[in-house]
This record gives C-alpha cells, sequence and structure tokens, in this order.
C-alpha cells in the first residue's frame, strides 16, 4: 500500500501544478489519472478529486479577499447558482453510467480547453445595470497607480445560467469548472478579469465542497485513496 | 435611470470598510479556517501513516476498479477514530476538510448580517442550506 500512497500523493501534487500550468485546474488531470493509472471507479476518482479541489483552494480565496480583488457580493449571489448545480451534478454521477461519465468528461476538457485560449480581459463598465445596481454589485480594484479603479457588473441571469453549468460540471465530474466561471463573469457579466480570477478562486472550494458533500455522505469515497489525494492537493494549496 | 444606477454602483464600495468587517474577515476568517484545515490534513495523515505503518493495510489496486466505500454514520466515525481506526480516521480527516466551505460561507452570512444586509444574508443562507442539503441528498442516495 506504500507504493500506492505515495503515487497517489504525487498524481495529485503533480495535477496540480499542471492544472495551474494550463489553466484547466487539478482536476482535469486528476480524475484522468485515477482512474486509467490507478483503476479507480469514476465515482470514486470524482468524489477523491472533488475533495482534492476542497484542500487546494483552502487558501487562495483568503488572500485574494484580504487583496482587495474578491467581489464577495457577485460571489455569494453566484454561489446560490453553483451550489444548487453542484449538488445536482454531484447526485447525477451517482446516477449514471461510468462510461458516459467518461465520455462527458473529455467533451468538457475540450470545451474548457476552448475557453480558456478565448480567455481575454474585457473593458471595464463604467457602470452596472439596473438589476446589478440594485445589489450593489459594482466595486472596485486597486489600480497601478494605486487609486481605486471603479467597475460595474451586468446580466446577473445569463451568468448565474452558466454557473448552474459549471456547478453540474463540477459535482457531476470532480473538477473546479474554474475556466468556465471566468468566462461566465469576464464575458457575460463584464467584470474585470483580474476580478473575475480571484472571485472565481473564492467560489471553486464552495461549489467543490458542496459537490464533496454528496459524495462523502453517499459513501463513494475510498478513505485510504481520497485521503492521500487531499493530502496531495493540500501541498499544492496556494498559500495564504 | 442609467445616472441613478452609476451613481449606486459607486457609492457602495464591495469591500468591507468598518473595523467590526475588517475584524472577521481579516483576522477571524484565516485563523479558523487554518485551525480546521490543519485539523483535517493532521487526521488525514495519521489515519494513512497508521494504515500503511502499524495496521499495515493491503490494498491490490486491481480491486480498486470494482472499490465501493462503506457508508458510515458520523458519530461510528469518531468513535471508531478513538479506538484508533485508520479507514475511521482518514474518513474524519475528509469529513473535517468538507467543514472548510461551510465555515467561509457562514462567516460570509455573519458578515453581511452585520452590514444589516437582509438580501444577501438570505442568499448566503440558501447557499449554507443547499451545502446541508447536499449531505442529505447523499443519504438518500
Amino acid at each position: 500500500m506504500l507504493g500506492l500512497t505515495v503515487a497517489l500523493l504525487a498524481l495529485a501534487a503533480g495535477a496540480g501544478f499542471a492544472g495551474a500550468l494550463s489553466g484547466l485546474g487539478g482536476g482535469a488531470f486528476l480524475v484522468p489519472a485515477l482512474v486509467v493509472l490507478i483503476g479507480l471507479p469514476m465515482q470514486a476518482a470524482v468524489g477523491a478529486s472533488l475533495l482534492a479541489v476542497v484542500a487546494t483552494s483552502a487558501g487562495a480565496s483568503v488572500a485574494f479577499v484580504r487583496d482587495g480583488w474578491t467581489n464577495l457580493r457577485v460571489a455569494i449571489v453566484l454561489e446560490c447558482a453553483t451550489v444548487t448545480g453542484a449538488i445536482g451534478g454531484a447526485w447525477l454521477a451517482g446516477v449514471v453510467s461510468p462510461a458516459l461519465l467518461e465520455a462527458l468528461f473529455a467533451i468538457v476538457m475540450l470545451q474548457s480547453a476552448y475557453f480558456s485560449m478565448r480567455k481575454r480581459d474585457s473593458d471595464v463598465l463604467p457602470a452596472s445595470d439596473p438589476l446589478c445596481a440594485r445589489l450593489e454589485l459594482g466595486g472596485e480594484f486597486p489600480g497601478d497607480s494605486g487609486e481605486p479603479v471603479r467597475y460595474g457588473v451586468s446580466n446577473l441571469p445569463g451568468g448565474s445560467v452558466i454557473m448552474v453549468l459549471a456547478g453540474v460540471m463540477s459535482g457531476l465530474l470532480g473538477i473546479g469548472s474554474g475556466a468556465l466561471k471566468v468566462i461566465a463573469m469576464d464575458q457575460v457579466m463584464g467584470l474585470p478579469l483580474k476580478v473575475s480570477s480571484a472571485t472565481s478562486n473564492f467560489m471553486i472550494g464552495v461549489t467543490a465542497g458542496a459537490g464533496a458533500l454528496v459524495f462523502l455522505s453517499r459513501g463513494d469515497v475510498v478513505p485510504m485513496v481520497a485521503a492521500p489525494v487531499a493530502l496531495g492537493g493540500y501541498c499544492r494549496r496556494d498559500r495564504w | 435611470m442609467a445616472a441613478q444606477a452609476l451613481s449606486i454602483a459607486r457609492t457602495k464600495p464591495i469591500m468591507p470598510v468598518n473595523p467590526e468587517e475588517e475584524r472577521i474577515l481579516r483576522f477571524w476568517t484565516p485563523v479558523l479556517l487554518r485551525i480546521i484545515l490543519i485539523t483535517a490534513v493532521v487526521l488525514m495523515a495519521f489515519g494513512t501513516g497508521l494504515a500503511l505503518f502499524v495496521a499495515r493495510y493491503h490494498i491490490d489496486p486491481s480491486s480498486l476498479r470494482h472499490a465501493v466505500a462503506v457508508q458510515m454514520r458520523p458519530t461510528m466515525v469518531l468513535s471508531e477514530s478513538i479506538q484508533g481506526n485508520p479507514n475511521a480516521m482518514a474518513t474524519l480527516g475528509l469529513m473535517v476538510l468538507t467543514l472548510v466551505p461551510l465555515v467561509r460561507v457562514a462567516f460570509c452570512f455573519l458578515l453581511f448580517l452585520k452590514e444589516r444586509s437582509s438580501i444577501f444574508a438570505a442568499f448566503t443562507a440558501y447557499v449554507l442550506v443547499g451545502l446541508i442539503a447536499g449531505i442529505l441528498l447523499g443519504k438518500i442516495g
């Protein structure tokens, strides 16, 4: 078992590193590695990966909130959508066949790679649309000169629909869905790219946590596999 | 209408500005999250270490393809952990790990309550209820 444990630790840390380099996130590499290299059932691999995402993302959000980049209000509103999607996705993962899950995983990874390549900074919106203004979702971030730069937010319904999808993907496939979350905030809702990335990092742990709770309480987690995987994720966590 | 929207967006910064919010967000949140995360890591590492070097578990990688984890009640996990069951200890560590997002959202809930922002407190409460509903949904199957 020592060899297996060391392999799981290394796979989780390596997947996190590859995920950060590619912009796809660690789950994109970890789930296939657990299924193909370790021989884990797809459902158990997804559960272990979600727990690793929780461990990896634990520090990032706190650092970004401290630095003033995370839009806490936008994060909380959109988390209503991602958590709903993640719970639905995690429930579906226990129902659909492993072969279908594997096929879905491949399709979603291709789509994530496409979105990652298309990621670009949009212009800062000077004002929020009426709904976002009513919810006071606009904010400010530290500019290059130190002066705060104000920005607006728009199209909350459109962003929320994509966030439900991001949540379903996270719960169903064991990924953080960070690329899709950033696209929704940056391209659909008009938030600045760095604010979108920081807010997405804050949200990833909560979305993955929602899915992980379903897997853990359903018993779709093999503790002696998931624990080393989560420890590997923790070793690669973003510093606090 | 647009001018009014612009003025609202500009008058309310999203980052906490009063000392109470600062204290919750910048001090207590990281401290508590660190304690939970380190507790989870210690439990997982101890459980895995016990399985490797004391109980000398043997996991046949070829059997993992058909592995089905046993659903354990939290009280059973706790009592088995105290008795030194490596599997239960690792499971307890994983359970504690899932508290990280729960506590983070709970802190946001407190923050919005302090801010007297009832709509955002309601959004946060929905997220909290959603996370707890996930546990119940998993139990149903």
